[in-house]
C-alpha cells in the first residue's frame, strides 16, 4: 500500500473530504517544526505546557493587545489567523528572535488561504515592541518550503517517540523546558 | 512555587473582597494572602461556604482537610482546566499491562529504598552505628526485579521500611523509641509524628499530581482504590524520607518538639496544636529549601521536586521515555 502524500492528505482533510487518516497542521505546529521538533511532538500530543511560564504570559499579552482595533480574527479549518482591514494576514510576535519560524508560520497561512479559500494575499510579521514590521510574500520557493515542512511535520508527529532533547540557546525560555528536561 | 498555608485554630474561613480571611472562635481576624498560595491546609474545625470554594477555584488554590486525629480527610481541588482523556488512557494502559505496571512499581520501590538509605547513611556519618540497617536496606534493594509480582515488590518495600524504622531508635533520643510502626490511632509520640508528616507529604503530592492532567486515582505500586488518591501514595513513598523524616529527626533531636507536645488519651497519642504548628512550620521551610538540579541547570525547591516527579511520570506514559524515580542526589 502506498502512503498518500501528507500534503494531499492535509488538503483533503481541510476540504472536509473523507480521508482514511486525517492530517492536520496548525500554525503553531509549523512554527515549532522550525524551532524545535521535540516541542512539535509534545504539542501534537497535547503534552504539558506551563501556562505560568513568563515567555508564554508575555506572548499572550502582546498578542491580545497589539493593534487590537485594526485586526479581526478568523478561524478557517485548522488555522486561526488575524486579518488587517486591507486583507493581509498579520502575525504578531513579541520579539524578532526567531524570525525564520515566524515567517514559515505566516507562509503556511498564506499557502493555506490560497489552497483552501482561493484567496491570494500577503502577510505582515509585526514586532510591536520593536516597532518593526516586515512583509512576507508567498513566492514559489516559499510554497515549496511550506509543502516540504508539512511532510517533515508528518514524519515527526507520526513517530512513536519524541526526538531526543538537544540543548538550544532558547531552551531556558521554553514553556516545555521543565517537562522536557526533568 | 507558591506557598502552603496552615490553619490550626477553629473558626471560619471566608471570602473577604478579593482575598480570604480567617475568623477564629476567639474573634481574631487574619487575612491570608491568596495570590501566592498553592494550598490551604485546614487542621482545626472550620466552617466555610460555597462562595469560598468558588473563589479558591478561581484562584487555583487547593484546600486540604485534616480531620479527627490529624488524618488526611480529603481535598477540594481547583479545576484548573487540566484534564486530558489521553493521559488517563495511557495511565490505565500502563496499569493493565502487567510488565509495564511491574516496571513502574519496581522503580518506585527502588527510589523509595534509595532515599531511606540516604537518611541512614547521613546519620551513620554522624556518630550513629547504622551499618546493620544500611546493609539490610541494600540487601532489600538488590532483590528488586522488574519481573516480580506487585505483592512481592510490596514485600521488599515493607522489609526495607522495617529496617529503616529501626534506625529511628538510634537517631532519636531514648524517650522517643519507636517499638513498632502503628497507626489508627498512633499509640505513641513517634508514631504520631510519622503519621502527621506522612499525611503532609501525601497532601502535597495530591497538589503536584493535580497540576498535571494525571488521574490521582490510578497508581502502580499501590492498588488503585486503596485510597482515593492512590497515585499520591506511590509518589509520597519516594519523598517521605526527604521531607517528613528529616523534619522529624531535626525537631526531636534539637528539642524543638518534646513529650509536652503530645496528648495521650485512650491508647492514642496525638500532637497538640502547638506541636502541629511547630512541625508544619519546619515542614514548610523544608519544602522551600532548594537544591541544584542537574538537568534543569538551576536551583529548584523540594516542593517543585514533587511537581517534576508528576511531569516525569506523565512524560513516560505519553512519550515512552524511561521513568527514573526521584533519588536524592545531594
Amino acid at each position: 500500500m502506498t502512503e498518500t502524500d501528507p500534503v494531499t492528505r492535509l488538503l483533503e482533510t481541510a476540504r472536509g473530504n473523507p480521508v482514511d487518516n486525517p492530517f492536520r497542521v496548525t500554525g503553531v505546529m509549523m512554527q515549532y517544526y522550525h524551532v524545535c521538533k521535540r516541542e512539535l511532538w509534545f504539542e501534537s500530543r497535547n503534552l504539558e505546557i506551563d501556562r505560568e511560564n513568563p515567555t508564554v504570559v508575555r506572548g499572550t499579552r502582546i498578542d491580545n493587545t497589539a493593534y487590537d482595533e485594526n485586526r479581526r480574527n478568523l478561524h478557517l479549518g485548522m488555522i486561526s489567523i488575524d486579518l488587517l482591514e486591507d486583507g493581509r494576514v498579520i502575525e504578531v510576535k513579541p520579539s524578532s528572535a526567531l524570525t525564520k519560524p515566524a515567517k514559515m508560520q505566516l507562509s503556511y497561512y498564506l499557502w493555506y488561504l490560497e489552497q483552501i479559500a482561493e484567496v491570494t494575499t500577503d502577510g505582515v510579521l509585526a514586532h510591536p515592541k520593536e516597532r518593526n514590521r516586515e512583509s512576507v510574500e508567498l513566492t514559489d520557493e516559499r510554497k515549496m518550503k511550506v509543502e516540504d515542512a508539512i511532510r517533515g511535520i508528518y514524519d515527526v508527529v507520526s513517530k512513536e517517540m519524541p526526538p531526543p532533547a538537544v540543548e538550544k540557546p532558547f531552551c531556558d525560555s521554553c514553556a516545555y523546558h521543565d517537562f522536557c528536561w526533568c | 512555587m507558591d506557598r502552603n498555608y496552615h490553619v490550626f485554630s477553629d473558626g471560619r474561613i471566608e471570602r473577604k473582597d478579593d482575598t480570604i480571611r480567617l475568623v477564629t472562635d476567639g474573634d481574631e481576624k487574619k487575612h491570608l494572602p491568596i495570590e501566592n498560595a498553592e494550598a490551604l491546609f485546614v487542621h482545626g474545625q472550620i466552617d466555610f461556604n460555597t462562595r469560598l470554594i468558588s473563589f479558591l477555584n478561581d484562584q487555583g488554590v487547593a484546600l486540604h482537610v485534616f480531620g479527627w486525629e490529624d488524618y488526611y480527610a480529603g481535598s477540594i481541588m481547583p479545576e484548573r482546566g487540566q484534564t486530558s482523556g489521553q493521559t488517563v488512557v495511557s495511565q490505565v494502559q500502563a496499569y493493565d499491562d502487567t510488565e509495564h505496571r511491574r516496571e513502574l512499581a519496581a522503580s518506585i520501590v527502588s527510589g523509595s529504598i534509595h532515599n531511606m538509605r540516604s537518611n541512614a547513611v547521613y546519620y551513620d556519618s554522624r556518630d550513629r552505628d547504622l551499618e546493620a540497617e544500611i546493609s539490610a536496606l541494600e540487601q532489600a534493594a538488590s532483590r528488586i526485579d522488574d519481573g516480580l509480582p506487585i505483592n512481592e515488590l510490596m514485600g521488599i518495600e515493607a522489609t526495607a521500611r522495617k529496617a529503616y524504622y529501626r534506625t529511628f531508635n538510634e537517631i532519636l533520643p531514648e524517650e522517643f523509641r519507636l517499638s513498632n510502626r502503628e497507626y489508627n490511632p498512633p499509640p505513641n509520640e513517634i508514631n504520631s509524628l510519622i503519621s502527621f508528616g506522612n499525611s503532609l507529604v501525601y497532601a502535597n503530592c495530591v497538589s503536584a499530581i493535580r497540576a498535571t492532567a494525571l488521574d490521582p486515582a490510578i497508581s502502580y505500586l499501590h492498588e488503585p482504590g486503596e485510597r482515593r488518591y492512590s497515585l499520591s501514595l506511590d509518589l509520597a513513598d519516594l519523598f517521605k524520607p526527604i521531607l517528613a523524616d528529616r523534619v522529624l529527626f531535626r525537631l526531636v533531636n534539637r528539642g524543638q518538639i518534646t513529650r509536652d507536645d503530645f496528648e495521650t488519651e485512650l491508647g492514642s497519642c496525638l500532637l497538640t496544636e502547638h506541636g502541629r504548628e511547630t512541625y508544619s512550620k519546619a515542614f514548610e521551610e523544608t519544602l522551600e529549601r532548594t537544591v541544584d538540579h542537574p538537568n534543569l541547570n538551576r536551583k529548584v525547591s523540594y516542593q517543585y521536586l514533587l511537581r517534576l516527579e508528576a511531569y516525569k511520570l506523565k512524560k513516560h506514559l505519553l512519550a515512552g521515555e524511561r521513568y527514573e524515580p526521584f533519588k536524592r542526589w545531594w
